[in-house]
């Protein structure tokens, strides 16, 4: 017993840092704050003020080596982009910017 | 005017012909289709020509030939736009894709043996929102060939941050499973300890899921699904959990999610959970299991070590609760009780010098693997394994690798194994 409150204690602990996280994050960004903050975009994971291409890169490679964007076609590259999206919890913008990069460059 | 007209007609054929087709699953490019683009081209330019030659002073207004040999050419233009508008692809777009692999493992105690396996994976996007994908496994057993049905769903994106998806799904719980299996993602040759037995690899059931940025960008996916099924009938297996039944097998459900957080691009922290009740129908009492995991990951090029660094851990707590197996001795193992804690995970560190300039030296990669897997003490025929794996990878293309490995695995109160580990593997 001991060591199941010990375990729910440590999850419970980990999903409140993570709730005041997004509670206190969540609203303070506005849309001046974001253009004053996208000179400082290389260190965040937001999309905002990144190309497709660093996008690309950053979310593509956390997983798997980057594919050659002319291994697939424009349609191919729209297909699997979306599956990407599903699986690996891609935002919209990302998904966007990404494609048009992919179907650019192949 | 004959001579333009056969100099005319010799240009729209070779227009045509020569124009490769341009579909989602382009396989055989045998050039019997005019794509959209050339083909309104190729109409803009005739238009400008006519134009052209009807404001001549030698135009077709001038000679009744000229005006046939402009509507034979208008009537076979409107033939040609006829077979590319059949041809044209339609608005569902689709793409095989997928892995196999060809293994080799040398396991000191077992025979050595080769393998193979081919996963082929099916994307169609139905609509710009919804997608069906599917991927079957084909691997080899001793005797025969395995067919499986590792996934087969439909997702639709509701809006910029859920989408909605029902069917059969690899389970969203930590990161291996989802994103890391295949053969030619996984950078050694065999799968991490806890994953073979402590965690779900598919579920079947119902997803909502999404990615959106708050502050930095948060992952997030809760799942509703058949769930696992406790083991009652043998004592070696009594208290382990099935995770092969996909139907329901006690009217209750399970609900799962994982929640991951990426604070800065290249590391993403994680944490998942599953709760479901496990006993089967005409099981003496309700046995519910809670599953608790996080995981971490960073993988970063970084120019200071000329290379990409990729570090990975997960770890999973598995809580069954206490059950009395074979109450009666009946199945003459019992009664067992015992608590039911297990926990496992890995932490894998690889290393590639991406950045030298030899183009040999430049896709090789060097992994390690830690796992440890502890099980129940009271639980039969149960011990804790630590594995310790090496591996040396080299990187055919960015989705082709060579992979070998050293193994050795610690077993309590057993002798100590080692293995040889090799495998190819093709992503495609």
């Amino acid at each position: 017993m001991p060591k199941k409150i010990i375990s729910y204690g440590m999850f419970m602990a980990a999903v409140a840092v993570l709730a005041m996280t997004v509670i206190t994050q969540v609203g303070c960004t506005t849309p001046s704050q974001s253009a004053q903050a996208e000179g400082a975009q290389g260190d965040s994971a937001l999309a905002s003020g990144k190309g497709g291409a660093q996008l690309w890169a950053e979310n593509c490679m956390r997983c798997h080596n980057i594919r050659d964007p002319k291994s697939f076609s424009d349609a191919q590259w729209q297909v699997a982009v979306h599956h990407m999206r599903v699986r690996a919890g891609l935002t919209a913008e990302e998904h966007e910017k990404i494609v048009v990069f992919l179907q650019s460059a192949n | 005017m004959a001579c333009l007209h056969r100099m005319l007609l010799a240009v729209l054929v070779v227009v045509v012909t020569a124009s490769p087709p341009v579909f989602a699953a382009d396989a055989a490019g045998d050039g019997d289709f005019v794509p959209r683009k050339e083909y309104d081209q190729l109409k803009s330019d005739f238009e400008a020509f006519k134009k052209e030659v009807r404001n001549s002073p030698a135009g077709p207004n001038t000679a009744n030939a000229g005006q046939e040999q402009f509507e034979y050419l208008e009537a076979e233009l409107q033939a040609i736009r006829h077979m590319a508008e059949m041809a044209q692809a339609g608005s569902t777009k689709f793409l095989i894709t997928g892995y196999g692999f060809a293994t080799y493992s040398d396991m000191e105690g077992s025979n050595s043996t080769f393998g193979a396996g081919f996963n082929p994976i099916f994307l169609w996007e139905l609509t710009d929102r919804l997608l069906f994908e599917a991927e079957l496994e084909l691997e080899l057993d001793a005797m025969s060939t395995a067919l499986a049905l590792e996934f087969a769903h439909a997702s639709y994106l509701v809006n910029d941050y859920v989408t909605v998806g029902a069917g059969k799904f690899l389970t969203p719980f930590g990161v291996f499973g989802e994103r890391l299996h295949p053969a030619w993602i996984n950078k050694l040759p065999d799968k991490p300890l806890f994953y073979r037995s402590l965690v779900p690899h598919t579920s079947v059931g119902a997803y909502v899921r999404g990615g959106f940025p708050v502050a930095s960008k948060m992952n997030y996916v809760v799942f509703v699904s058949n769930g696992p099924q406790v083991q009652t009938t043998t004592a070696a297996n009594s208290g382990l959990l099935n995770f092969h039944n996909f139907s329901d097998s006690n009217n209750n459900k399970a609900v799962g999610g994982r929640v991951g957080y990426l604070p800065i691009p290249e590391l993403e922290v994680g944490g998942s959970f599953l709760v479901a009740e496990v006993s089967p129908e005409g099981f003496a009492g309700d046995v519910t299991a809670v599953l608790f995991g996080f995981d971490i990951s960073y993988a970063k090029e970084i120019d200071q070590i000329g290379g990409t660094v990729d570090v990975r851990t997960e770890w999973v707590w598995s809580d069954v609760e206490d059950a009395t197996y074979d109450p009666t001795g009946a199945m003459g193992f019992g009664p067992i009780t015992y608590d039911n804690e297990r926990n496992g995970g890995y932490i894998q560190v690889a290393y590639r010098p991406s950045k030298n300039s030899n183009k040999v030296i430049k896709n090789l990669e060097g992994v390690f693997r830690y796992d440890f897997l502890g099980l129940p003490s009271g639980a039969p025929a149960s011990a804790d394994q630590q594995m310790y794996t090496c591996g040396l990878n080299y990187w055919v293309t960015p989705s082709t690798v060579l992979k070998a490995a050293f193994q050795v695995t610690d077993t309590d109160g057993a002798d100590t194994l080692h293995a040889f580990l090799f495998q190819s593997a093709v992503g495609f």
